[in-house]
Formats: structure tokens, sequence, C-alpha cells
């Protein structure tokens, strides 16, 4: 099928860009023989080495030849150092680690991703400054592709749930402790110490000691108690998680001590990252299904109401239902020390909800909770997200998602 | 509609989207001069590299200790370490320990006492002695 490139639509009018390091280097060379996805690196083909591509049969291509020789080097006054005083291993030493191999083939990934970059994603900018040989360009990516992902599936599937129950189901798939999660259940050991003569395959970051102060970029500042942090400020101002203070950036913890699910949760965004450049996005929605989206989690636990019944009458009234009512099915013991109270929550004829609880308002409020989320966690049948269609021509294929009219307002 | 969400982490279920094997690493140590390690000796000559073939997610060490009896060690994804001794095996019965333990998940033995094992709720729901058919004492 026929794409249509953005990037070739007005390539010739503009001034020739500065050469850009791309983001991984190990990109290029491997794009010469494999069939690019990604259009920015396809058009620096077409422009630059269009006449360089030659025919390679690919039993006998190594990659890793094809990639040695366009390994990053350190500067001169780090390279002649012994391997003991290098921050982090060289890149050239992943292939001989059994580890690295192990890793690669564990997570089922093909084998013309390189070790090199598998290695590089394990190596945190508190060990290892250099942009060049850390992995804190590849989180950033793959941390904003992970937030894209999770946020799609959500919005889509559940278009009713209120906002912050989003912020607690995103935390729940790629939050800081589901990712460190993730990182120790594929079976990544850390490093007592990063080093240049410790095993690539292991996780490399400083190591924060206990009693020791989190770093600065770590803590964040929190809003004063008596400012109201409304939905919508959250929205804007602060993570995919709505958490307090915005996301830092991962350089900025170069050299200082960090905890474990920090390092663990940079280098899972950093390999989602690093697939996306090496392998293209269908194989990174693939990996996501997986690994992340497959992952249990129970909607209904998420829900933390306040005031369900006031919500439920607000809600009728505004999708023009009868006010509802509260009526008591059953009950047993109402004079004993424990009695139980089975009530449902009407709107006409229509039971909307029902819950049990040893007193009539507990039950009541159960029943109108259940309600509530028995309309919140409302599941359209056919649903297509929006990074289905990508690199698609044929806009048949798109069926317009459901779009709820938002929560409701009390 | 004040609402507060609450923040948990969604559960792994191995399998359901992808598989992650739960041996991480196999240890082979065996011993040059010793009886009980000519099975495990002839193994690692000959066996060892397809059985590294066949399992590449496996990381393998093979290492000698002299004057001790040969054993296999599994280490696995959830931290723990099952230890085999293959003293006087031949190299057939040393290949079945070693797929034994790369097979196991390196949990504890459990006594499993319900046929099914599930994170999702029951269909039919826990019975309730307040709904249907009432019983009249």
């Amino acid at each position: 099928m026929k794409r249509i490139r953005l990037s070739r639509c007005g390539a010739q009018l503009l001034a020739p860009s500065p050469p850009r390091r791309p983001l991984c280097p190990f990109a290029p060379s491997l794009q010469r023989t494999i069939t690019p996805h990604n259009h920015r690196i396809q058009s620096r083909l077409q422009s630059t080495a269009a006449g360089t591509v030659t025919e390679i049969d690919l039993d006998d291509f190594d990659v890793a030849e094809a990639v040695a020789d366009e390994l990053p080097t350190r500067p001169d006054s780090v390279r002649h150092r012994p391997r003991e005083l290098l921050p982090s291993p060289e890149p050239r030493l992943a292939k001989q680690s059994a580890k690295l191999a192990a890793l690669r083939s564990r997570l089922s990934l093909p084998p013309r991703f390189p070790l090199e970059t598998l290695a590089r994603t394990l190596v945190h900018p508190s060990a290892d400054p250099d942009p060049a040989f850390n992995n804190g360009s590849l989180s950033i990516l793959g941390a904003n592709l992970l937030g894209y992902y999770t946020t799609e599936h959500l919005t889509c599937n559940y278009p009713r749930l209120p906002m912050t129950v989003i912020f607690a189901a995103q935390y729940a798939y790629i939050g800081p402790k589901a990712l460190a999660t993730i990182a120790s259940e594929w079976g990544i050991e850390a490093a007592a110490e990063p080093g240049g003569e410790v095993d690539p395959g292991l996780l490399q970051f400083k190591r924060l000691r206990s009693g020791q102060d989190l770093p600065e970029p770590l803590k964040g500042k929190k809003a004063p108690r008596k400012w109201n942090v409304t939905t919508t400020n959250r929205i804007l101002k602060s993570d995919e998680f709505g958490s307090q203070h915005a996301g830092h950036d991962p350089q900025a913890l170069q050299r200082q001590p960090i905890p474990m699910e920090e390092a663990a949760q940079s280098f899972v965004q950093a390999l989602v990252g690093s697939l996306h450049l090496h392998l293209g996005s269908p194989l990174v929605k693939r990996f996501y299904r997986d690994h992340f989206l497959s992952r249990h989690l129970e909607m209904d636990k998420l829900f933390d109401f306040r005031t369900p019944t006031r919500d439920l009458s607000k809600l009728c009234a505004r999708e023009g239902f009868e006010a509802p009512v509260a009526r008591l099915i059953s009950e047993t013991g109402r004079h004993t020390n424990h009695p139980v109270f089975v009530v449902g929550v009407y709107s006409g004829k229509d039971k909307l909800g029902e819950g049990a609880g040893s007193s009539l308002d507990e039950a009541r409020t159960r029943a109108a909770a259940a309600a509530m989320k028995g309309w919140c966690l409302y599941r359209p049948l056919e649903v297509t997200v929006p990074s289905s269609t990508e690199g698609e021509v044929d806009p048949t294929k798109w069926k317009p998602n459901m779009i709820d009219c938002g929560e409701v307002i009390v | 509609m004040p609402l507060a969400g609450i923040r948990t982490v969604a559960k792994a279920q191995n399998g359901v989207g992808a598989f992650i094997l739960q041996c991480r690493r196999l240890d082979f140590h065996y011993c040059d001069w010793a009886g009980s390690s000519r099975g495990m000796n002839a193994f690692i000559r000959s066996s060892l590299s397809n059985f590294a073939k066949a399992n590449p997610q496996i990381e393998i060490r093979v290492s000698p200790r002299p004057h001790n009896h040969p054993t296999i060690v599994g280490h696995y994804i959830n931290g723990r370490q099952v230890e085999l001794d293959v003293r006087n095996l031949d190299k057939a019965g040393i290949r079945e320990k070693a797929w034994f333990l790369r097979n196991t998940s390196g949990e504890k033995e459990k006594r499993t006492t319900k046929p099914v094992t599930s994170l999702n709720e029951s269909v039919r729901g826990i019975w309730s002695p307040f709904h249907g058919a009432r019983i009249k004492i």
C-alpha cells in the first residue's frame, strides 16, 4: 500500500536542516537493510544514502557488524581510562553478555533488535551522565508512547469514566510502581554499583542509601493544602497520573542517588522507546498489548464516591430519567447485632442498582454507588482507537467513537 | 461530582498476553576428577549447547566445583533458587533434570484444593439468601 509521506511534501522548499544526531545511534545502520517503519529515517535514506543502498542477503548480513561501525565514542578525556573508571559498560561489550541475550529472547524480541541498544536502555542517567550513553532520551519517548496508548485505550473503551478514575487507571497500568513491577517480572537485576566493569545486562543506576533524602527533582513541589487544585489544572499542568507536580527531566538526575523504582521505570520506558525506533510502531503496539494491557485491572474497584446518592439524582435529572427512589428489597435481623438490608435504587420501574448493608442508609448509599458505576463503566461494543489508523490511507476503517457529554456537575 | 480515584497496580497474568519463562538462569557445577560427575561432564561436552540453543531465554553458567558432587542450580524470576544434586546420573538423567528446572516456576509447592484459581469474579455470583425463592420456616 502506498503511503503519503508528510515529510516529503514540502521538504525541497525548506532550507537544509542541520545534521541531527539520531536518537538511537544504531538505528541508521540497521535501517539500511530492513524496511523502515519510521518515515523520518525513510526520508533520510532517500536524501543521503540512496546511492549506497545495496542488496544484501539478510541471512549473510550480520546486524552486529553494521552496528559496530556506528557505536558512539566517548570524549577523549574519558576514552583512554581503564574499564573500571568508566561510568557505564562500553556498548561493544553488549555482544558478550549472556544476560542481555537471554533478556532479549525472554521478551520475544526479534534478533534484529540490537543488544547494544538493549544495554543502553539499562543505563540510567544517574549512572552515566553522557546523554549518548544513557537512556534519558529513550525514556522520554517511551513514556510518551505508553501514555498515548493507555489514554486512548481508556478513553475509547470507557467513554463515561470520570477524570480522576482515568488518572487512577493510568497509574495502575503505567505508573511508576506498575513499571517497576513489570521490570522485576521480566527478570531485571540491578548492579550493586554502576561502572565499566559491570555486566551490561544489569540495571545500572546510583543507589539511594537508606536514610538518604530523595534528590530534588524527584521530590516535586506540593501545592499548599488550602489551594484548590482543580481537575482541569491537573489535566493541563501535571503528568498523566494527575499528580500534584509535573514529571521531571530524566537528565536532571545525573549523578544523583535514586531509588530502584525510578531506575526500573526508566528502563521499561526506554525499552518501549527504542523498540519504536528500531522496529516501528506496529510491533510496539503489539508489545504494549501483550505486556501492559493484558494485565488484570478491576475498573470498578477504582471508584471512591463521596456523595453517590446526590450524584445519582443529578445524573437522572440531567438524562431525563425519573428521580431515583430507594426501596427496601429484603431484610433480616433488624433488631439483632447484625442486621442486613438489601436496598434497590429505582427510577420509575427500572432498577438502577442494588446494595446490601448493615443499616438502611449504608445499603442505600451502596445501591446508589452501584448505579453510578453501572453508568460510568459503560463500554461500547465497537471501538477503533486512533492509533490503529496510523499510516492507513483508507478512511473507511475509522469508525467514530462515542463521546459522552461529561461528568455530572453537582 | 466529588469523586476520588483509588491508586492500585494492575496484576500480572503471565501467559494471557505475553509469556515470560520463569527460569532465569541455570548454573551447572561439575568436577573434573570425581566419578560422580561423569554423566555431567558428558552432558556439558555434548548436549549442553543443544539445550542452550533450545532455551535462549535462560542464561547458562558452567563452573567447576572440585571435589564436590555435580549440581544444577536454577534461579527464578521470583527470586528463589532450586538446587538439584545430580551425582552419578547419566547424560539422559541430567538432561531430564535440566528440563525439569527449566519448566518449574520456582514457587514453593502448594496444595491446590480448588479446581480453578482465577482473578475474575464468578459469573454466577455468590449465592444470596435474600434473593430468589424465599425459604419459609
